[in-house]
């Protein structure tokens, strides 16, 4: 079994595009001040907002658990919400049910999902249709030598 | 932890414990412990915000003299092409090659062809780049420094090119020591600059090498002698086709300045950005992914690029419209500069001499649960903390004083909100002899 060595909740809000990204900003700093190697906080980085952003535009409110045992770094993320009905076709690149005013600010290219799943280790999405979805997604640490 | 070398030194009398430079250093570096200034010098990024801050001139910045370039056989002074917009318009290009003579240089090289040949070395690195993008110029040392200290996970997308000012410093070596039959060494490049910063890369390049250049005087130290050096000077009616002969193309205001790299990068997804808070939001957006579609990124630290650096003289927007002025009195193209470039550049000397790596700073001590360790009584600590930003600490935020308490280099007590203590301690250090009569009014 892997050690839990720290852990810290956030709580997400839905449509507060204000604020998005700020637990993302935190994470990074707590990275930062551990010294992990640059790619790992950085790969974690957009991990963690790319999940973020999808509990701020599509759920009605989330919470993100960033964890880190002696294996891996993860990201836990539980949202109440309208759930994803086929998680194959969310996961493709473009694939995008963003409204136009989204897309104007900048989000929902449909590459959140995808870019989730090729900056992490492990990815588990599990949805519930008018539920809500979790998503778990993290990356190895390899031992120091 | 090793030192860096900076191009300021803080005064510790004339140093008023004012917290302003503290408040706005962009990457903590300050702390005001005993109401006195002391800086953590890996954090720094020689950005001199501070020295601008400072309301009594505590903080000030350490040129070097020209007197230690003396004991070199042939002084070569390289302007930052910043220099000819600095002067009233009868004060011209000729003038200001005259001037620096004057003052013991015994050449001046304007570096055009280097900035035209960096501009291809771009284009190309550019076209087949497959990495990350965008990719950030690295010219401005202060952005350099600031991906290393601050976005460590960015150091790849720094274009790793030399610049056109350390290409000028290998080239005129090259020239003169052909020329004049003398060993390089015997050859001093001297950057006249427009900020600090650029002296720091001089002294101390982001990249852990040498120089091709070998000190840097700032302009705003040798105005004064050009000025002098111009109004002794009769007007002569050459003037004009000198201007042309010495700075060759406009392309030479192209380089340092806010769009610098439009026409260079026409076609490909570009933007620019000056002023240090802008570029760091920017940054912020592109560490988390949510910065698309740009392929080059232009950063300045300066507001309005290097026209606006803390050793220039004139205002900004006054020496740009002077520049503006120049270029449209210069070629677009000149084939004999056309065919120089292009003679140089099939020597591909122009890649970075070692790759730009990130600055080890905070918390690198002990295994990971050590470090862990450190963040959770850091989280704890701050959780006990006001979270005012007062800086009373003598920390610029609550985040980073729980940090340095969990680190070991600050108390708890230190916080006026926990201790009488510290604040009778301040009252002794701000108010002196006043706080009798205060304290009982
Ligand atoms: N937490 C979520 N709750 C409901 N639907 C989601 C959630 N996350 C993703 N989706 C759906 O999956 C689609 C693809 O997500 P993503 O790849 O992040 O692209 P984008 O966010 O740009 O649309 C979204 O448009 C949305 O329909
Ligand atoms: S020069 Fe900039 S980075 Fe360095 S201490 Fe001053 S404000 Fe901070
Ligand atoms: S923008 Fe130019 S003048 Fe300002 S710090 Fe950077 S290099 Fe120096
Ligand atoms: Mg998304």
């Amino acid at each position: 079994m892997a050690e839990e060595l720290f852990r810290k909740s956030f709580s997400i809000l839905s449509c507060n595009f204000d604020k998005a990204g700020e637990n993302t900003t935190e994470i990074k700093a707590l990275l930062k001040s551990l010294d992990f190697n640059p790619d790992i906080i950085r790969r974690v980085v957009v991990v963690a907002f790319e999940a973020e952003m999808n509990v701020v535009m599509y759920a009605n409110r989330g919470r993100m658990d960033f964890v880190i045992t002696d294996e891996e770094i993860r990201i836990d993320i539980t949202d109440e919400g309208p759930g994803i009905p086929d998680i194959k076709q969310a996961m493709q690149e473009g694939y995008s049910t963003a409204t136009d005013e989204m897309r104007e600010m900048g989000f929902g290219f449909g590459m959140g999902l995808p870019n989730i799943k090729k900056h992490s280790d492990f990815l588990e999405i599990k949805s519930d249709v008018g539920k809500g979805t979790t998503v778990m997604a993290g990356i190895r640490l390899v031992p120091d030598a | 932890m090793r030192k860096w070398i900076h191009g300021f030194k803080i005064d510790a009398d004339r140093c008023i414990g004012c917290l302003a430079c503290m408040r706005t250093c962009p990457t903590q570096a300050v702390r005001v412990r005993d109401g006195r200034a002391g800086l953590l010098s890996e954090l720094c990024i020689d950005c001199g915000s501070c020295l601008k801050v400072c309301p009594t001139g505590a903080i000030y910045a350490t040129t070097r003299s020209l007197d230690e370039v003396s004991k070199f056989k042939f002084k070569v002074a390289v302007p930052s092409p910043v220099l000819f917009g600095q002067f009233p318009a009868n004060v011209t290009p000729g003038h200001i090659v005259e001037g620096l003579k004057s003052m013991g240089f015994d050449a001046v090289w304007i570096f055009t062809a280097e900035i035209e040949l960096a501009n291809r070395a771009i284009r190309e690195y550019v076209q087949s780049w497959k990495g990350k993008l965008p990719l950030i110029t690295s010219s401005c040392p202060v952005i350099v420094r600031l991906v290393q200290v601050a976005y460590p996970g960015m150091v790849d997308q720094l274009i790793h090119l030399e610049t056109p000012r350390e290409l000028a410093g290998r080239e005129l070596k090259r020239k003169y020591s052909e020329e004049l039959g003398i060993s390089k060494d015997e050859i001093a490049a001297i950057y006249v600059t427009s900020c600090q910063a650029k002296t720091i890369s001089i002294i101390e390049p982001a990249e852990g090498v040498k120089s091709d250049l070998d000190g840097a005087t700032g302009i705003a130290d040798v105005y004064n002698g050009i000025l002098a050096s111009a109004q002794s000077r009769k007007e002569t009616n050459d003037q004009k086709a000198l201007t042309a002969k010495l700075l060759r193309s406009e392309s030479l205001f192209e380089w340092d300045m806010s769009e610098g790299q439009h026409r260079n990068l026409h076609g490909y997804r570009y933007m620019s950005l000056t002023g240090l808070s802008n570029i760091i939001r920017v940054f912020d957006d592109i560490e988390k992914g949510k910065l698309r579609n740009i392929d080059f990124l232009e950063c300045y630290a300066c507001w309005g690029g290097c026209l606006n650096g803390n050793l220039t003289v004139d205002n900004l927007y006054i020496s740009h419209a002077k520049l503006k002025r120049l270029m449209s009195e210069l070629p677009k193209d000149d084939p004999e500069l056309a065919a120089e470039v292009e003679r140089r550049f099939e020597g591909k000397e122009f890649y970075a001499k070692a790759p730009i790596l990130p600055r080890s700073v905070e918390g690198g001590m002990g295994g990971l649960k050590e470090r862990i360790k450190r963040i959770m009584e850091a989280e704890a600590v701050l959780a006990d903390l006001p979270g005012l930003d007062c800086g009373l600490c003598g920390a610029p935020d609550c985040t980073t004083q729980a940090k340095d308490i969990a680190a070991g280099d600050a108390r708890k007590c230190d916080c006026v909100f926990l201790s009488e203590d510290r604040m009778n301690h301040l009252r002794r250090i701000y108010l002196k002899g006043k706080q009798d009569s205060n304290l009982n009014s």
